[in-house]
């Protein structure tokens, strides 16, 4: 099919046309887009906080009393040089093996004399922590020393204090106890990013706990990582579960499965939306232009040439509209923290949602531009042609 | 040799319980080469029988053959595409692009037709200066006046060498002298051009400047006081 179609510059000077109509449509279209793009960044970020955490290889063995929350465990303390030396497979390095004895919970934590608080996730950790969880990066200052706390990066959005607060330096008052700041980690969005690491050892004197709440342990293989599974089995006697970190960050996705099915309707229902500012353009710029079209139809233009180009007209807006998007919400979206009861994360403006955002976009050029179209070409082109 | 056959064309419209016929019947036929006028009161039908020839409306019953074409058969797309390679239409008011330059405008039709880009170029060139508007090139309908306007209308239906150009009352709205320029235009289109001309109109002294004039009365067509039979009957 040669040279059938209109001229390009035909549908785009024609967007010049109404330049203040064609104008507020982009604006609306550009927060259609936007809005879009902040509930899949949402979706987005809590998918990849959990997802992120999770690797295969780490079991976390934990007691069965507490259900699935281990924020209620309680484990002996001489459980993790059990494991180490009952289970073959643990991944080692250098003589050391890799494994985490953890102190985790759910605490008060404030900042400038109790003037600010909040309730944050403490995890009592050791050397080795790193090591199993290795997403963690120590992105400023050092690993803490005694009195001293690690905050994740985004650990001040979770407590709602101001990023500065939390700097390296900056004292954090939790369990009775003040806290100076040594240095910030990052864990590739993973959940522990919105918690506190201290020295487990502190943590336990300020507690006046000797157990532990967990122990992570990486193993080698898949295979051994089933051991460790069989062995918490056996033995009975220490009431121990074991489940990998996958399996547990996805069964806490599944909580937040409702909220993500929401986050989906709103993408829906705000892009329904977009369709009325679309349809409303295209059917003040086909109404004012019935007689044109058919004389373009009398020369010889397909109806087929003619839909075409109206829907380039409407979906060169709804693209503009989609780049104005994107460029704001790389600007001031991307990377904005969210609070969650769970933890915190960030709002992610990636590649699927951009792909997400300008589909969007040209749907609704395109399903925009259809009824005004129909409308215009319904007409027979000798009525039409007469058409003030 | 005829160029244009209408046959036994009736046209119909269904106006609630009445039934208007504003065609009833009507043969005609124009030879390469003829300037034909067409005169009728208002609401005669002088229209309808214009875009019928111009493929832009269909029959009620009979055939319009075009170039050994009939057009009565043809589907609304391959209807589109032999509008674009056989006609070229002038309206009253030009009905030009108005986001188009008077060159756009009149490469328009050319865009349908398989052709070189400097053929097109060549082409619209020889329509501008054929109607008198060559320094008009670049410029928009709105910055033209009303016979400018009209005339960039001229070069467009007749840039692609159309079989046949239609016009329905091409001076309707123009003033006296402007009137002139573009029937002297028309006839220069015809004459140095050699093309075919169907134009509508209500002034006498434009369809004086026609080769022939015919009349719509009653539903049916009359040249010089006859009633238009078919041409087999006519030949016997
Ligand atoms: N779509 C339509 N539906 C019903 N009747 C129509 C329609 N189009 C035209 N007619 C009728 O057909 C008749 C012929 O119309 P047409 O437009 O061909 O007249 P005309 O000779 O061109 O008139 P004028 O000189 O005023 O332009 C008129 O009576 C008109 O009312
Ligand atoms: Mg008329």
């Amino acid at each position: 099919m040669f040279r059938r179609l209109l001229p390009w510059d035909y549908g785009v000077r024609n967007l010049f046309r109404r330049p203040s109509r064609s104008a507020l449509t982009l604006g609306g279209l550009s927060i259609v887009v936007l809005l879009v793009l902040v509930v899949v960044g949402f979706i987005r970020g809590l998918e990849a906080s959990l997802a992120a955490t999770g690797n295969a290889n780490v079991m976390l063995v934990y007691a069965i009393s507490s259900g699935s929350d281990i924020e209620n465990s309680a484990v002996p303390g001489r459980t993790p040089a059990l494991l180490s030396a009952s289970v073959a497979g643990v991944r080692q390095r250098h003589g050391v093996k890799y494994v985490s004895p953890e102190l985790y919970l759910g605490t008060r934590m404030s900042i400038a004399d109790g003037q600010q608080e909040g309730l944050g996730l403490v995890r009592g950790v050791t050397t080795t922590a790193p090591l199993v969880r290795q997403q963690v990066q120590i992105v400023e200052g050092n690993w803490p020393g005694p009195g001293e706390v690690l905050v994740g990066r985004l650990t001040h959005s979770k407590l709602g204090f101001e990023r500065e607060a939390l700097a390296v330096g900056q004292s954090l008052e939790f369990d009775g106890r003040k806290w100076t700041v040594s240095g910030v980690f990052a864990a590739g969005g993973a959940a522990y990013e919105s918690e506190v690491w201290c020295p487990l050892a502190d943590l336990q004197t300020t507690l006046k706990r000797q157990d532990l709440s967990l122990v992570a342990v990486a193993m080698e293989t898949l295979d051994a990582a089933a051991d460790v599974d069989l062995f918490c089995r056996e033995r009975i006697d220490l009431e121990l579960k074991a489940v990998s970190e996958v399996g547990y960050y996805a069964d806490l996705q599944k909580h937040y499965k409702p909220v993500r099915m929401l986050g989906w309707v709103v993408v829906c229902l705000v892009a329904g939306s977009g369709v009325f500012a679309g349809l409303n353009t295209m059917y003040g710029a086909v109404v004012g232009r019935i007689r044109e079209l058919a004389t373009l139809q009398a020369i010889g233009y397909r109806r087929r040439a003619i839909l075409l180009t109206l829907i380039q007209e409407a979906t060169l807006l709804s693209c503009g509209g989609a780049l104005v998007a994107c460029a704001l919400g790389l600007l001031f979206i991307n990377g904005t923290a969210i609070r969650f009861t769970m933890g915190a994360f960030m709002l992610r403006v990636d590649s699927v949602g951009i792909a997400i955002a300008c589909t969007t976009a040209i749907v609704l050029g395109v399903v925009g531009a259809l009824p005004p179209a129909a409308k215009a070409m319904r007409l027979p082109v000798v009525e039409a042609i007469k058409a003030i | 040799m005829a160029l244009v056959e209408v046959i036994a064309v009736s046209k119909e419209y269904q106006s609630g319980e009445e039934i208007i016929r504003p065609l009833d019947g009507v043969n005609l036929t124009i030879g390469e080469g003829e300037f034909v006028s067409l005169m009728g009161a208002s609401g005669s039908g002088k229209s309808t029988l214009l875009n019928l020839v111009a493929g832009i409306d269909q029959v009620t019953s009979g055939r319009i053959e075009i170039a050994g074409t009939d057009i009565t058969q043809l589907s609304r797309g391959k209807l589109a595409d032999w509008r674009a390679a056989h006609v070229g239409y002038i309206f009253q008011t030009h009905n030009l692009i108005p986001v188009l330059t008077a060159y756009e405008n009149v490469e328009l039709p050319l865009m349908l037709l398989p052709m070189s880009a400097a053929e097109r170029r060549n082409r619209v060139g020889i329509a501008l200066a054929a109607v008198d508007l060559t320094n008009r090139a670049d410029h928009y309908p709105r910055q033209m006046s009303g016979g400018q306007e009209q005339r960039v209308g001229i070069a467009r239906a007749i840039v692609a060498n159309p079989t046949i150009v239609v016009a329905d009352e091409p001076t309707g709205s123009l003033d006296d002298n402007t009137t002139e320029q573009i029937l002297t235009l028309l006839q220069r289109v015809n004459r140095e051009l050699g093309m075919t001309l169907l134009m509508v109109t209500h002034d006498t002294d434009a369809a004086s400047r026609a080769t022939r004039q015919l009349r719509l009365e009653r539903s049916e067509l009359y040249e010089n006081g006859t009633r238009l039979a078919p041409r087999a009957l006519r030949t016997a």
